[in-house]
């Protein structure tokens, strides 16, 4: 038996297996939905792999403090910035008695005295692993004669009005902290340029560490309804103008996207479903059969869905549009089939001569739409993008089952009885049309060509130039509260971008002071060359095992009890008050026990604070692996260029060390040449595959180069209204055009291959031109839904499709059919319209 | 001998009123910092010695020194102490020297923009100038028996936690003779001012270069 006798055979004699089959997929892949549904809200998972810039940015989100901090931001008016410098306290106060809040940083530490106690306290370590000579040259200092000198001077210029010696005083009673802190003081330099309140006053921010238990989704959507329920309160006591309270940071913004995910699946399917379900409707005033086609998209949907996460393990941000994608695809077979099936049905053919018929005479056109639009989104795989892979992947599986389903599960819903055909408008115009158009190609090729040729000018003319956005904010959301609040921060404060990071991971700590030993004098020479603004490492903090232990063996050189005693008669001689010199005094003791071999040499973890506001300043440097380190470089302006990145990537790394460069701007600017190669060559190569395989469905070289002529047309006039309308390419967008070449190849091929084997031409060519405008509109609706979604690579690429379908569709009306007959001569033309047959004016 | 016992007794008691503080009203003390400001307005300059008492925590006595003082309005000034540790401060409102000539060395700070010298100055000029102090401090005032006293609460947030109480007692003739700094970390300044002029003074007064071979250090520097 025939195959599509087969199908037939099945869909009209055997429904109670066919339900069956369907109800036993439906339970299965729902198991699979709800057993195992796993969100990933990573945006780096859209972004390639295999480029170092981002594995250094996703081992950096993930590996390091910060993915735990949250900045707040008090915005007062003008008038009010005195009020504001008063609440900022109370507001800190409110802040740290939170119970998600682990840490809070409202003022510079050392302004604080806690900051200078908590500084004094890392002192140790820090002065033992300075450099030998520096070392010696700070050990000269605990001689008693320096001691005593040193006092009795610092009083003199106390005495004098100076204020330096009480401020030195203060924090390093001996005069050996300062030295110790200044390998920390210079490589922290960069924290300069960034202060806590902004230049008008107008703005302070807070940074806080939360202990939250987690970083996945619900963990930050958990915690940011705390922060959210915090904010609401947190006016109290403010008694002046409008006050903003912002909040942003790594957990706000995976809150915000993970719920927009939720808001995009919605928006996006009943989008499309509402508007398909429209064009439908419209076409074929059927409700039978549009449920049907309903049912089946969601049925492909689903066992799509659940075949993806069996594959993947989760679904990402991008891949939740793919529901909007397939459907507004997937309802083209359903349409054509439908349009075939009325067609026979309206020639007289009963309920299964008629689905035989469709299944026959569509099934091949099906299968290679199906093929190209399915190796199409195939092609993303080559992006190397996680996102965009599954994406692909989900749904070249979804077209398959809607090829299958849609000339399967389809037909169940169609009543055997036909109801009494009416007036079929569309099918009168487009028959209309498809007549003139055969009879007068070269009116309607004047028309549609001059117009396609002057786009396809407008494509390749530099002016208007193509907006190509490689910023962070084309991957941010559309309506973002976080966004917004870095938004704000960023334009108070002083001119700042985020610094490029250098990442370095050793097997040792000495290793890793190593490292960071051979990396500051080269970026150091940077700076002083003008090619970096200014830089910080963690190479003060990554301590030295071996140096650690010199210079303890140094300290016996020290006579601990006569500088204690010199101390403390320089205390009475010159009057100082002992609690002043209490930092100082422990400071010799604890320097005394290092002396000691058996003495376990403190860890400055280990002595530091847990509270200290001196972590968020450390923390930036070091991982929760403590051998995992990274360093900040301040370029002189934003890396947007590719001559800036080759820049800093030849000059940058030292030989011999594993540096790792990245960070957001850095990245995005690295991946400009991926993009270019995703957009030329992949997109090239798709336009390649369609190629030959319009040379082997054709096996007609007028036809095929109709074709090819007719996508190049519509990816130029695509091209030339993204200029025009400003929609801009991004990183990720860029993947529209190759999705363009698989779709908008599909009405060609309908229309062509119909058109080699048509009997009756306008009768057989309109029966397909109709459906093919329909299928049009809907992949149209169906691209143009994801629109509405609030993350702009989905919505980005929504665009930029839509309009490259509407053009395939527009080119294949009204180029490639009156060109196809163009091609044939007159008499053929006036002899295949002549009708024998009287046929019924519908589909 | 009765008689004299009471007629002192009544002498005192209606002296009474007059040996005892009285706050001002509000209306008074605009009315007080009026005149001030007036005053100040014909003569901008003020030149005079001082005798100073420095109570810091970290020093268990006080650090005495006295020397001469040069103002003018809005915020310029030069302050020379002579005695052991003698030394030379002058500012233009920009830039602050110390010299200390028994050293050899200056100290050169950059006011304004949040450095922690800014309470310092601002207090000395508060003293000697009193032009818009309201902006900056809340006021009270009392008159005694020699003349005023103003108490100055400081308003901005970043001045209190340098500055916690500033006491100006000036005489009838608004002449400032006494100044009380209190900070919140305990320490206490007192300077007492006499020979108050109001003399031009030449421009060069509040210039300072350091001599040749000076160590010059900014001790505040990023």
């Amino acid at each position: 038996m025939a195959f599509h006798s087969t199908i037939a055979q099945l869909v009209t004699r055997r429904r109670g297996l066919v339900w069956a089959a369907v109800a036993l997929l439906c339970a299965l892949s729902t198991a699979v939905l709800v057993l195992r549904m796993k969100l990933d809200t990573e945006v780096l998972n859209l972004l390639p792999g295999g480029f170092e810039s981002v594995e250094g940015l996703k081992i950096y989100n993930r590996d390091f403090v910060q993915v735990r901090d949250l900045t707040f931001a008090l915005v007062c008016q003008p008038n009010d910035v005195d009020k504001l410098e008063e609440f900022a306290p109370q507001f800190a106060q409110r802040l740290r008695e939170q119970s998600w809040c682990r840490r809070v940083l409202a003022g510079v530490p050392i302004e604080t005295p806690e900051g200078v106690r908590d500084l004094q306290s890392i002192a140790a370590p820090l002065l033992l692993n300075l450099e030998p000579a520096a070392f010696a040259e700070t050990l000269a200092l605990l001689q008693p004669a320096k001691i005593k000198e040193r006092l009795h001077r610092l009083h003199e210029e106390i005495e004098a009005g100076s204020p330096r010696p009480q401020i030195e005083l203060g924090l390093d009673p001996l005069g050996v902290i300062a030295p110790a802190l200044k390998p920390f003081a210079g490589n922290a330099s960069i924290e300069e340029d960034q202060p806590l309140t902004s230049p008008d006053r107008t703005m302070r921010v807070f940074l806080t560490v939360t202990n939250q238990p987690g970083i996945g989704a619900f963990d930050c959507q958990k915690l940011m309804r705390e922060v959210q329920a915090f904010q609401r309160t947190a006016h109290e006591g403010w008694d002046g103008g409008p006050l903003q309270i912002l909040v942003t940071g790594r957990s706000a913004y995976v809150a915000e996207i993970s719920l927009s995910m939720r808001h995009d699946i919605i928006i996006t399917l009943l989008g499309s479903i509402l508007l398909v379900s429209g064009v439908f409707y419209a076409g074929f005033r059927r409700w039978l059969p549009l449920l049907g086609m309903g049912i089946s998209l969601l049925l492909c949907c689903l066992v799509a869905l659940a075949a993806g996460l069996l594959i993947f393990g989760e679904l990402n941000m991008v891949t939740v549009g793919f529901c909007a994608i397939l459907i507004g695809l997937g309802v083209d077979f359903a349409i054509l089939v439908f349009g075939r099936y009325q067609q026979a049905r309206d020639d007289g053919e009963d309920h299964p001569a008629a689905v035989g018929e469709s299944v026959k005479n569509l099934g091949q056109a099906i299968f290679f739409g199906a093929l190209t639009t399915a190796v199409g989104f195939l092609a993303l795989m080559l992006a190397g993008s996680r996102g965009f892979t599954q994406l692909g992947v989900l749904i070249a599986l979804g077209i398959a089952f809607a090829g299958i389903f849609m000339m399967t599960v389809f037909f169940l819903f169609l009543p055997r009885r036909s109801p009494a055909p009416g007036h079929d408008w569309m099918f009168t115009l487009v028959k209309r049309y498809v007549r003139w158009a055969v009879l007068h190609p070269a009116r309607v090729l004047w028309t549609s060509a001059p117009l396609l040729l002057l786009l396809t000018a407008v494509a390749f003319s530099p002016r208007p130039p193509i907006i190509f956005d490689v910023s962070t904010h084309s991957m941010e959301p559309k309506r973002s509260d976080a966004g917004y609040a870095l938004k704000t921060i960023m334009e108070k404060m002083p001119t700042r971008w985020e610094p490029v990071i250098g990442m370095i991971k050793a097997e040792n700590a000495q290793q890793l002071h190593d490292y960071w030993r051979k990396v500051e004098p080269r970026w150091a020479a940077l700076q002083a060359a003008g090619k970096i603004k200014g830089f910080s490492t963690p190479a003060a903090l990554a301590l030295s095992p071996q140096r650690l232990e010199t210079n303890r063996q140094k300290l016996h050189s020290v006579n601990f009890p006569a500088a204690r005693d010199a101390l403390q008669i320089a205390l009475t001689n010159e009057g100082f008050s002992a609690e002043t010199f209490e930092s100082g005094f422990k400071l010799l003791d604890d320097l005394k026990a290092a002396a000691d071999p058996a003495t376990h040499l403190p860890d400055w973890r280990e002595t530091l604070p847990q509270t200290s506001g001196w972590w968020f300043l450390i923390d930036r440097y070091f991982a929760h692996d403590p051998l995992l380190t990274t360093g900040f470089v301040t370029t002189n302006e934003a890396v947007a260029t590719q001559e800036q990145k080759e820049m800093l990537h030849r000059d940058l790394p030292v030989a011999g060390v594993p540096l790792v460069l990245s960070g957001w701007s850095f990245t995005l600017t690295d991946l400009v040449p991926w993009s270019h190669r995703q957009l030329i060559l992949i997109s090239g190569l798709m336009a390649l595959f369609d190629a030959t395989l319009l040379a082997l469905l054709y096996r007609d070289w007028r036809l095929w180069l109709i074709q090819v002529a007719t996508l190049g047309l519509a990816v130029c006039a695509m091209i030339a209204s993204m200029k025009l309308l400003q929609v801009p390419l991004n990183l990720l967008n860029v993947l529209a055009f190759r999705l363009v070449l698989a779709i908008g190849v599909d009405y060609g091929i309908y229309v062509l291959l119909v058109w080699q084997k048509a009997r009756k031409l306008d009768h057989d060519v309109a029966g397909v031109v109709k459906p093919v405008i329909l299928a049009g509109l809907t992949a149209i609706c169906g691209f143009g839904s994801l629109g509405a979604a609030n993350n702009p690579t989905l919505a980005g690429l929504g665009y930029a499709c839509a309009l490259g379908l509407f053009w395939s569709l527009a080119a294949t009306i009204f180029f490639t059919l009156p060109a196809a007959a163009a091609a044939e001569p007159k008499s053929w033309r006036e002899e295949s319209l002549h009708p024998l047959v009287k046929e019924p004016e519908n589909v | 001998m009765f008689n004299r016992f009471l007629s002192l007794s009544l002498l005192l008691g209606l002296c009474a009123p007059l040996l005892r503080a009285e706050p001002l009203s509000p209306a008074d003390l605009k009315t007080l910092l009026g005149r001030i400001r007036e005053k100040r307005a014909a003569a901008p300059q003020v030149q005079a010695d001082f005798q100073e008492e420095k109570n810091v925590k970290m020093l268990n006595k006080p650090i005495v020194s006295s020397g001469k003082i040069w103002f003018q309005s809005p915020n310029k000034f030069r302050r020379e102490a002579k005695g052991n540790s003698p030394s030379i401060t002058v500012s233009d409102g920009q830039q602050l020297w110390i010299y200390y000539p028994k050293f050899n060395s200056a100290e050169h700070y950059s006011l304004g923009k949040h450095s922690p010298l800014d309470p310092g100055i601002s207090a000395i000029t508060a003293s000697l100038n009193l032009e818009n102090v309201e902006a900056t401090y809340h006021i009270s005032a009392t008159k005694e028996a020699d003349g005023y006293q103003l108490q100055l609460l400081p308003r901005n947030p970043s001045l209190k936690r340098f500055l916690q109480t500033f006491t100006i007692r000036m005489n009838n003739e608004l002449q400032v003779a006494r100044t009380e700094m209190v900070q919140p970390n305990g320490d206490r300044i007192v300077t007492t001012y006499s020979n108050e002029n109001r003399a031009s003074i030449p421009a060069s007064t509040f210039e300072f270069t350091p001599p040749a071979g000076t160590d010059v250090t900014t001790p505040l520097a990023k």
